[in-house]
């Protein structure tokens, strides 16, 4: 079973929806039980990376996600929820993650005629062949909503993106995918994402 | 540039109506919904939802089925029409809205809309409609004698994240968009404008095209694809060279 991680972050129903278009099931749960015993876990989120982490921290579900994705089961990140695996965020001070992933969380830099939040549709370059995206082609458009960008300090990214600087917005990792767009807003290509996800043995 | 389709909703049906008055209106379809989807499945990369019977009552009206709608697809969602408080902005956003839309409420508060985008940076939308560069208010009921572009460098300093450009005199009536007004609205600021109102047709999409580059990042599209006028995947493909984020 597929669990979407509920940690009060908003609207996780579009992701459980999402899933149910792609022909999987998911269920959305905030208790450690129902997470502990998913096969597949994803971790959506949006807001501010302090509230999330703090949110996951007093539900009791940082260490059942860390410890998911130590048992080497399928995990999936989307926005926040990638950002939330890395070692720490300079988002209002520097606020620690769940320090799965080596690399830090940066805000985009305020540039001229590049807004910030980057929010919209934007094209993928793929950098490895991800097995989330194998139906996926290059330069293929998916929606983004965020401000901050990761930087991993590991050999992660399975695609970059560009917004005025070429950023990582996703990653693979063994058991881990974690992308910055939004797969369920994304048309057909973001339910392939989230079919895929749910076909994984 | 994106192709939006509109879904104007009044009474839980699917309607247009004519340059705004809520008597000339024509049902499209009484399942909005199945609606959303047709457009989605055609390649829309965003949707632009009007509770028209929020708009005339100052009060949300008709938000399960916005709901049911943002559920339904999966692409983003834009939504608009009777918000006048911080608690239905919420509302909306945790629904799952990508982006609120604010009318009425915008002429009257400025302090609202700085408060709304301080909030919601990004994801707060403001309409003018303009009728011959000059905005119109009450519900299109009067023209004042102030330009569209000094609006437009208001919103921008409340922190707007685009506005929606309506010509009036266009709007429903498929006459062609008002191409000039727009551009020169759009260059007078640095946020995106959505033009709105009076596409009838691929030609007037072609026309429109070229000024992405002036900062026209989207088109609102009602009655020219719900009468057939305007085949909405062949607009879609089109302009999605332009697509950008």
């Amino acid at each position: 079973m597929i669990a979407v991680v509920d940690y009060g972050m908003g609207n996780l129903r579009s992701v459980q929806k999402g899933f149910e278009k792609a022909g999987c099931d998911a269920l959305v749960s905030g208790e450690v039980k129902s997470i502990e015993k998913a096969s597949k876990i994803v971790l959506p989120g949006v807001g501010a990376f302090r509230d999330c982490m703090r949110n996951l921290e007093e539900r009791g579900l940082a260490e059942p996600v860390i410890r998911h994705i130590e048992k080497g089961k399928p995990f999936l990140g989307i926005c926040l929820g990638l950002q939330l695996l890395f070692e720490e965020s300079e988002e209002f001070g520097a606020h620690k993650g769940l320090g799965v992933i080596k690399g830090k969380v940066k805000r985009f830099p305020q540039r001229e005629h590049l807004k910030v939040p980057h929010m919209g549709w934007n094209s993928v370059n793929k950098v490895k062949e991800a097995p989330l995206l194998a139906n996926i082609k290059n330069e293929s458009y998916f929606y983004f909503v965020h401000s901050y960008y990761i930087l991993p300090e590991e050999d992660v990214a399975a695609t970059t993106t560009d917004y005025g600087l070429e950023f990582v917005s996703s990653i693979w990792k063994d058991n881990i995918f974690a992308c910055q767009f939004h797969p369920e807003k994304s048309q057909s290509d973001g339910l392939n994402i989230l079919k895929a996800f749910g076909e994984l043995n | 540039m994106e192709i939006i389709p509109a879904i104007d909703l009044k009474g839980g049906q699917c309607v247009r109506l004519e340059q705004g008055d809520m008597k000339r209106d024509t049902v499209f379809s009484s399942d909005p919904v199945s609606m959303a989807k047709k457009w989605a499945s055609l390649g829309a990369t965003r949707l632009h939802l009007v509770d028209l019977d929020g708009a005339f009552k100052g009060t949300p009206r008709n938000k399960d089925i916005i709901e049911d709608i943002i559920d339904a697809i999966s692409i983003p969602v834009q939504v608009g029409g009777g918000i006048r408080d911080i608690e239905t902005i919420d509302e909306y956003i945790s629904m799952g809205a990508d982006r609120v839309i604010l009318g009425t409420i915008a002429q009257k508060s400025p302090q609202f809309v700085i408060k709304a985008c301080d909030i919601y940076h990004g994801r707060i939308v403001v309409g003018i409609d303009a009728k011959e560069g000059k905005v119109a208010i009450k519900g299109w009921a009067e023209v004042t004698s102030k330009n569209a572009m000094e609006l437009a460098a208001e919103y921008e300093d409340y922190g707007v994240a685009a506005i929606i450009y309506t010509d009036i005199s266009r709007d429903g009536m498929m006459r062609g968009p008002n191409i000039e007004t727009t551009r020169e609205l759009a260059l007078s600021v640095d946020i995106p404008i959505i033009a709105s109102g009076g596409v009838s047709s691929i030609d007037d999409i072609k026309k429109l095209l070229p000024l992405v580059n002036d900062g026209v990042e989207g088109v609102i599209t009602g009655k020219a694809i719900y009468s057939g006028a305007l085949d909405l995947k062949e607009a879609v493909d089109l302009a999605a060279n332009g697509r950008t984020g």
